[in-house]
């Protein structure tokens, strides 16, 4: 038990008349990387967004760290605190600076006293490369900084496990690069992390296990090696000439 | 979550039920003193005059009375139509304010003796080439709502072909024929020939056509010792010629003569205003407070049932949808003279006009300041609810730390409006007889028949109100922004 971060089991969403997941098992080892592809409308991000229960999922469990937050009687936002989310479009808080960014979710559920908390954000803002925007406002970032500040901000709660929902892809190209490698330096500190990518080169490379999902259904999953370079469904292989051949 | 919205809703109940509850207490203090309403836009009947005291021969009447018989009484210048249908759903005990007697409002009111034989007489401009009633053929006719002269104008209308307009008091009505619009006016004889007298401007074209009696009133089967003691009264003044010496005070040629002279100081501008400064200011102030009191309680309330339309459940966000449909819906007018005639009738307990009046503005201006709310909340980007959500703050946190300063800044200028609109919306609480700024004009004009000028001084006094507030607004936006 304790070894599975995330255990899914017969994971169903529906929109109305709208099967988004059919049935999903799903499961994330201590410490693993998981990057989960596949077509638009796969059902991918309604996965990821399940896992912490920003969509209230139709049927089917979801146990994170031994915890069923499928169970309306646990307490989400304690659940959620050690789940870590990084969104496509950053949702920094505009209202904030990116030190109040990073240090609201600490002082407010008091996890700390504000003077920790700023500490550890300039801390967190060395890592991610943006130790000089510490007073900055989010509006006077680019794309790629807002991302490596919502990353900076979902680490502050020290979560033990990292969501991210196409976390480059409303980023232009040159900043990519800088996020990414955000990301890699994570996944060697050991961080389990979900990601749902387009970034093939970047599961490739990080990737323990990559899981390639279509029309609301788990279709293959395997190694790197396993998925990209012997795939075993048609479907699979029809996707990945579509995306690595551009 | 579930909590914090009981708690809202449970703070709205008490709210509602305090304002409806706490009136019944007062209304057992004033036992022996009776509130009798009238209309003081109708000289010489009912009139404020130069001091700006309530004058006329119904005033002088009830007072006499009520010193003859030994009862107190508290005189309120409602208006025709509020003094009406305060009397109807017990707001107030009885009603003097010129009322003919009919069989109609035989139905719902108690007559006294008739204390007055009224007459309906036609008003025209001097110059015209007015002859007879069959010249008014394919013409408009000009009556004040709900008076005799109305009737009688409908009553006759199809006979002789004109078309009836109808005005909320006479000032309106006597302009409209001066300025040609009406070829003429119906109106009770002893009014007309007072205006006439004063300098009105206009005369009476046609002999009086009797058409009954005034008489004071109270709710049908009740106040029966109320009046009781108004008819020993009035047959007592009556044998010792006190009646006689009132009558003769407002219709003889010496009352008008007098007034005359004195009116003629008053046609201009810093006249008015050396006149009527104290009641234009006092009514300054009643819009003041009305103003800033119901801007707290709407704002308030809005911002409570525009938060009821924003949380995570259905009830809450059914209950605010309902309020802002209901509220929003309806005109300010309707509801106010349903809550301070309707309320009243459904309860039996009494509101006072203000209390009325701040409740109206809070349910109108505060659903216009719910949607708004609602409007400005869901404006911002739903991602930066996830976004702290995903964190672990609650919702509560999440929507007062990060999603309400950044709605707040979206919903500053639509506040901003609502305030300068609610400002100007108090004026229309005249009618149920607030003595706000509005209302004051109107008093002022019904003595001096100086329309133009006396709207002037009230518009500009209007203007520079809300150039205050606005200035005031603006300054506030700024300090929220930094």
């Amino acid at each position: 038990m304790a070894e599975l971060k995330v255990n899914v089991t017969n994971l169903v969403k529906n929109y109305g008349s709208n099967h988004v997941l059919k049935g999903i098992d799903f499961k994330v080892a201590n410490n693993e990387v998981v990057v989960l592809i596949g077509p638009s409308g796969s059902g991918k991000s309604t996965l990821l967004r399940c896992l912490n229960k920003l969509e209230e999922p139709t049927s089917g469990t979801i146990v994170i760290d031994g915890q069923d937050i499928s169970d309306p009687k646990t307490d989400i936002d304690k659940a959620r605190e050690n789940i870590g989310m990084v969104f496509q479009h950053f949702n920094l808080f505009n209202n904030l600076s990116v030190s109040k960014n990073i240090t609201l979710a600490p002082v407010e559920l008091g996890k700390m006293s504000e003077e920790e908390a700023e500490k550890q954000a300039r801390n967190l803002l060395e890592t991610v490369g943006l130790e000089d925007k510490f007073d900055a406002m989010p509006a006077s970032l680019s794309g790629g900084q807002k991302q490596r500040v919502a990353i900076a901000r979902a680490l502050a709660m020290k979560p033990d496990i990292m969501l991210f929902d196409e976390p480059t892809s409303a980023l232009d190209p040159e900043m990519v690069g800088d996020v990414l490698n955000v990301m890699k330096k994570l996944a060697k500190e050991g961080m389990t992390m979900v990601v749902v990518t387009h970034e093939m080169g970047f599961a490739k490379e990080v990737a323990d296990r990559v899981v390639f999902m279509a029309d609301g259904n788990v279709v293959e999953e395997g190694t790197p090696e396993e998925v990209f370079d012997h795939p075993q469904n048609e479907r699979t292989k029809s996707f990945l000439e579509k995306v690595i051949n551009v | 979550m579930k909590k914090i919205v009981s708690m809202l809703c449970a703070f709205l109940g008490l709210f509602m039920i305090g304002f409806t509850v706490q009136p019944s207490s007062t209304a057992q203090a004033s036992e022996k003193t009776y509130v009798i309403d009238t209309d003081v836009t109708f000289p010489p009947f009912v009139y404020a005059n130069e001091d700006n005291k309530y004058v006329g021969i119904d005033m002088d009447l009830i007072r006499a009375i009520a010193k003859e018989e030994g009862f107190k009484i508290k005189i309120r210048p409602v208006g025709f139509n509020a003094a009406v249908q305060s009397v109807s759903s017990g707001q107030a005990d009885g009603v003097i304010a010129g009322m003919s007697i009919t069989d109609e409002r035989k139905a719902k009111f108690d007559f006294s003796d008739p204390y007055y034989s009224s007459g309906i007489v036609m008003g025209v401009k001097p110059n015209g080439d007015f002859k007879s009633l069959k010249d008014l053929k394919g013409k408009k006719v000009a009556v004040k709502t709900g008076t005799s002269g109305a009737d009688y104008a409908n009553s006759i209308k199809d006979k002789y072909g004109f078309k009836v307009v109808t005005f909320d008091d006479s000032d309106n009505m006597y302009n409209d024929v001066k300025n040609g619009n009406s070829a003429g006016c119906f109106e009770d004889s002893a009014v007309l020939a007072y205006g006439v007298k004063t300098g009105l401007g206009l005369k009476i074209a046609t002999k009086s056509t009797n058409i009954g009696d005034y008489g004071f009133a109270v709710k049908k089967g009740h106040n029966k010792e109320l009046m009781k003691m108004f008819n020993e009264g009035l047959a007592k003044l009556k044998k010792n010629g006190e009646y006689d010496k009132i009558i003769e005070r407002y219709t003889g040629e010496k009352a008008t003569h007098a007034k005359k002279e004195k009116a003629a100081n008053s046609h201009t501008i810093i006249g008015l205003l050396k006149e009527n400064g104290g009641v234009i200011v006092s009514g300054l102030f009643e819009t003041i407070k009305l103003t800033v009191i119901s801007i707290i309680c709407a704002t308030l309330f809005g911002i409570l049932i525009g938060f009821l339309g924003v949380v995570p459940n259905k009830i809450a966000q059914g209950v605010s949808g309902a309020v802002i449909y209901i509220f929003r819906g309806l005109p300010l007018i309707v509801l106010a003279l349903f809550i301070y005639n309707g309320i009243p009738s459904l309860t039996g307990s009494k509101i006072p006009a203000f209390v009325a009046g701040v409740i109206t503005l809070m349910l109108n201006e505060g659903a216009y300041i719910a949607a708004f709310v609602k409007g400005g909340i869901e404006a911002v980007d739903s991602g930066q609810m996830e976004a702290a959500r995903s964190l672990g703050l609650p919702f509560g946190k999440a929507m007062r730390k990060v999603v309400l300063p950044q709605g707040i800044k979206i919903m500053i200028p639509s506040f901003i409006n609502q305030f300068i609109i609610t400002l100007k919306d108090t004026s229309i609480l005249s009618v149920i007889g607030l003595l706000e700024l509005t209302q004051t004009g109107k008093i002022i004009i019904a003595r001096n028949l100086e329309g133009f000028r006396v709207w002037t001084i009230v518009a500009v006094i209007y203007l520079v109100l809300i150039t205050v507030l606005t200035l005031l607004s603006k300054w506030v936006e700024r300090r929220i922004k930094d």
